[in-house]
């Protein structure tokens, strides 16, 4: 028999040499923390950045001591030029939304918890699984690669915006090779995704074991199946539209440049292309992975909410249906990112529709979290924190949400810092947020030591006062007219709002210093922290069931047998409120979701 | 897999439930694939067809269909032969399951030679990506790109069956990987169904 | 189960029917090519014919029609509703010719 139902996962035995065992791993968890790795490593890069960025905006002509040595031409005497500005944002955006929102609360947590959740030994395509990773990490490699090649990395946005993305040098520094290296570097690593969806979807719906029908799935393995759902697609597209933006680079080829386009006085020999065509293209990839982005946290935060909040979700069902729906209306949205793009003005009527419905979704399961939450007796720790945390930027965040869906509003604030302060809390602290969480939640299980906890709360306190201290001014400057991208603020009716950007950038800083808290205690504790028990949270889920760290075959050669639904809390037991989903036991009170 | 091993499945000496679709993991990551590669497909055409939407004078270059039918009939009866192929694998008869593999990856060949041959006739009139005798310079760079990766999907389908039929002869693959291979083998048919008539029906001059 | 067996059961006879129908809507195609149409009368008509081509590839030469019910509709719907939500942008593709987005001018 073929693997008609397959534990052909670990056909392959556990490795012995060093290379097969800690770098070309077939090891879903090995590569997890692989993903883990690199999403850290990129997150420090982009928030570095981002202090460069911010200390700028605030002190716009005060050297930054050492920056002439990572660009001589972008910041000579090491101040910057709005050009390297530019290229600092790009490469922000970049990293944070490619190398961090999607690899970390996806691609690492998924990979690592997603088989254990189901009761899998690894994933169905171990081989595609380590190619995930490795194509990720190149496509890494030669984004960072464009900081020291040429006239540096590209400045266009994370978003590409043609006809800039396609006219080559004539644009500005990194217009040349830089963006080149860009597409490369995006469209290496939608092939990594795309290996990853595979993953991710046939190990949900092919290697559950016996009694994990897809109800009594974590919700945290739910928001993973049907993130990978989105990515799959969504991938598919960017692929193709970074292959023609490098024709339009290499091969002559007008894709993305419209005829008669005069660029610093000169004519450009490119004609007949549409720019608009890149949008489209862009954010049909775009706003599904905002989604990428978020669901996974929601998954994560909903699943660690559980096991503290100590009583079932209101409706896990519904929780769930909220999600896909998320899903589904994501490929129906993605207009609103273009409104003020010069789109035919109808269709920004019809996106602005959906836009507004795709917040019923999410408004419910927000409403799922917080009635849950009422009456429960919260245990608060810095995973259920970071918990809270992640519904509070959500819900600040998505409130703006409301407005920038009108056309008529988002026109006047699309190009400013309102949509800066809305797209960071909505979906890049909240996502973060899901990350820290996670970490803390799962950090005994991975490594078999407790984080401390008093370092977690203190870097948890610092970070949420700090992210609203650094984006909800945002919104203030975006309603009084501050444009966003402009690296320098000389205009008049700007000059007020100065002191604004200089307690911002004082915020943003302290804020990141709290980050090296957590990078302290994430190695500290990896090294020094005290010995975890196999389920320090008393949590019901199949990855609590098995031994810390979890051995190579995961469940060490068992199976495990699934017997409730997942959440089981707030019963009576044997072992306390709680009921493993692997204890045979009955219990009365049993919440059962039908 | 025999009815035997299928009936295995649904009672209880396996530890997993059981795959959702009854189909193998692999199956269903080919069928993964197959959306996703859907989705490519579509965003090149949507593409070609948003840009040639967008041009007042679109050329219209093609005088003779012979060509093109000729390679759609091929393509077209690859597909059958490789549905031959699988059926020949599904009753276990190895000889004739590999001669029919390898007569889909000849009609294979075949397509790509004429294919290409087709590219050197219009690279031989002076059409390249970004410029041609007829008009706005997007004709060949659509043109090239949508039959180029259909062309590229062709090749890597040729290589595979190659391998696949080499390697399922020789015991190390089964069955369920002709199939498999099959499933792409007609999916590229299928994409073709569709780049006929819009890169080559509607650019024929009358 | 009855998919593996109903592959070996069913005889070549059917495959050769589903071919010749695909050779014949292939040749309808191009039959439309040259019938005196404009091109979006001609595009809609190749497409009809193309989307009956394809399904009846997948469900017959790819066998959908044969697997679980589950599994057809989690492949269609999932397919279909991507491809539909690629269809917004058409009407921003007329604009570089005719200068308005909205304008009925071919």
């Amino acid at each position: 028999m073929h693997d008609m139902s397959a534990p052909v996962a670990h056909q392959h035995a556990p490795p012995t040499s060093f290379i097969r065992k800690y770098v070309f791993s077939l090891d879903h968890k090995v590569i997890g923390k692989q993903y883990y790795g690199l999403a850290l490593l990129a997150a420090y890069v982009g928030m570095g950045l981002s202090w460069l960025m911010r200390f700028h905006l605030a002190w716009n002509s005060t050297a930054i001591p050492g920056l002439q040595f990572l660009s001589a031409s972008g910041a000579p005497g090491g101040v910057m030029t709005p050009e390297y500005y530019l290229q600092l944002m790009t490469m922000h955006g970049t990293i944070m939304v490619f190398f961090v929102l999607t690899t970390a609360p996806f691609a690492a947590f998924g990979n690592y918890f997603l088989p254990i959740q189901v009761g899998a030994e690894d994933m169905p395509f171990p081989r595609f699984n380590m190619m995930s990773f490795w194509v990720t990490f190149t496509a890494f490699l030669v984004l960072m690669s464009s900081f020291f090649v040429g006239d540096g990395p590209t400045l266009g946005g994370w978003t590409q915006y043609a006809p800039l993305n396609a006219i080559g040098s004539v644009g500005g520094p990194g217009q040349g090779t830089g963006v080149v290296l860009w597409a490369v570097s995006i469209a290496l690593f939608c092939v990594g995704q795309l290996l990853g969806a595979l993953n991710f979807i046939s190990t949900t719906l092919d290697l559950r074991v016996k009694g994990m029908s897809m109800m009594r799935l974590p919700l945290s393995a739910w928001s993973w199946f049907i993130t990978s759902c989105i990515g799959l697609t969504a991938f598919a597209v960017l692929m193709p539209a970074c292959i023609l933006v490098i024709l339009d680079h290499v091969a002559g080829t007008s894709f993305f440049v419209a005829s008669g386009l005069v660029m610093n006085d000169q004519v450009l020999p490119h004609s007949g292309g549409s720019t608009l065509l890149w949008q489209h293209l862009f954010w049909f990839f775009g706003h599904p992975e905002v989604y990428i982005a978020i669901v996974p946290s929601m998954g994560i935060v909903s699943h660690i909410l559980l096991a503290n909040q100590r009583k079932p979700m209101l409706s896990q069902r519904v929780l769930i249906y909220s999600m896909g729906a998320l899903a589904v209306l994501s490929y129906m949205v993605y207009g609103h990112h273009m409104f003020v793009s010069g789109m035919n003005p109808f269709s920004s009527l019809v996106f602005s529709f959906p836009t507004l419905v795709i917040t019923i979704p999410s408004t419910i399961i927000v409403l799922i979290w917080t009635f849950s939450l009422y009456g429960s007796k919260l245990r608060i720790n810095s995973a259920s924190l970071f918990s809270l945390g992640f519904i509070s930027m959500f819900v600040s965040g998505g409130v703006s949400g409301f407005f920038l869906a009108q056309p008529s509003i988002d026109i006047m604030l699309h190009a400013t810092y309102f949509v800066v302060g809305h797209f960071h809390l909505v979906m890049g602290v909240a996502a973060m947020f899901g990350i820290f969480a996670g970490t803390y939640f799962w950090f005994p299980k991975i490594t078999g030591r407790m984080m401390s906890e008093p370092l977690g709360k203190l870097h948890f306190w610092l970070s949420f006062v700090g992210a609203y201290c650094i984006f909800m001014p945002f919104h203030y400057l975006g309603m009084a007219g501050n444009v966003r991208r402009y690296s320098t603020f000389v205009d008049d009716f700007l000059q007020p709002l100065i002191p604004v950007h200089k307690f911002i950038t004082i915020a943003a800083f302290v804020t990141g210093a709290a980050q090296l808290i957590f990078l302290y205690n994430l190695f500290y504790s990896r090294f020094k922290g005290a010995p975890a028990p196999d389920n320090p949270w008393e949590a019901t889920s199949l990855e609590w069931s098995t031994a810390t760290p979890p051995p190579f075959d995961n469940f060490g050669g068992k199976h495990p047998i699934v017997y409730h639904d997942p959440y089981q809390y707030g019963v009576k037991s044997s072992v306390g409120d709680y009921v493993m989903q692997t204890s045979p036991e009955q219990v009365e009170t049993e919440f059962e979701e039908k | 897999m025999s009815q035997a091993e299928l009936t295995m499945d649904e009672h209880s000496t396996s530890p997993m439930v059981g795959t959702a679709f009854s189909i193998p993991s692999k199956k269903l990551a080919m069928w993964l694939f197959i959306i996703a590669d859907t989705m490519t497909f579509a965003a090149c055409l949507v593409v070609y067809g948003f840009l040639r939407n967008g041009t007042a004078n679109w050329p219209r270059p093609f005088h003779s269909i012979t060509n093109v039918a000729i390679m759609t009939f091929i393509l077209l009866t690859s597909s059958l032969t490789m549905l031959i192929g699988v059926r020949s694998a599904r009753l276990g008869d190895k000889a004739s399951a590999f001669r029919w593999t390898m007569v889909t990856a000849v009609l294979g060949i075949v397509f790509a030679l004429l294919h290409i041959r087709e590219w050197q006739g219009l690279i031989a009139e002076g059409m390249t990506l970004f410029k041609n005798p007829w008009g706005t310079g997007l004709f060949g760079a659509s043109f090239f790109s949508i039959t180029g990766l259909h062309l590229t999907h062709v090749v890597s389908g040729i290589i595979a069956l190659l391998v696949v039929g080499v390697r399922y002869k020789g015991g190390r693959y089964n069955a369920d990987d002709v199939e498999i291979l099959g499933l792409y083998w007609h999916f590229v048919d299928l994409v073709w169904m569709f780049v006929v008539p819009l890169v080559y029906l509607l650019n024929l001059s009358h | 189960m009855t998919t593996a067996v109903q592959h070996k059961s069913d005889g070549i006879g059917k495959d050769l029917v589903i071919y010749v129908c695909l050779l014949a809507l292939a040749g309808f195609q191009f039959l439309i090519a040259y019938q005196n149409l404009d091109s979006t009368q001609m595009l809609v008509r190749m497409l009809a014919v193309g989307c009956v081509e394809a399904s009846l590839a997948v469900m017959f030469f790819m066998h959908l029609w044969s697997e679980r019910r589950a599994f057809l509709v989690f492949v269609v719907v999932f397919t279909v509703a991507v491809l539909l939500g690629m269809q917004f942008g058409w009407t921003d593709s007329t604009r570089m010719v005719v200068g308005a987005p909205y304008s009925n001018v071919k």
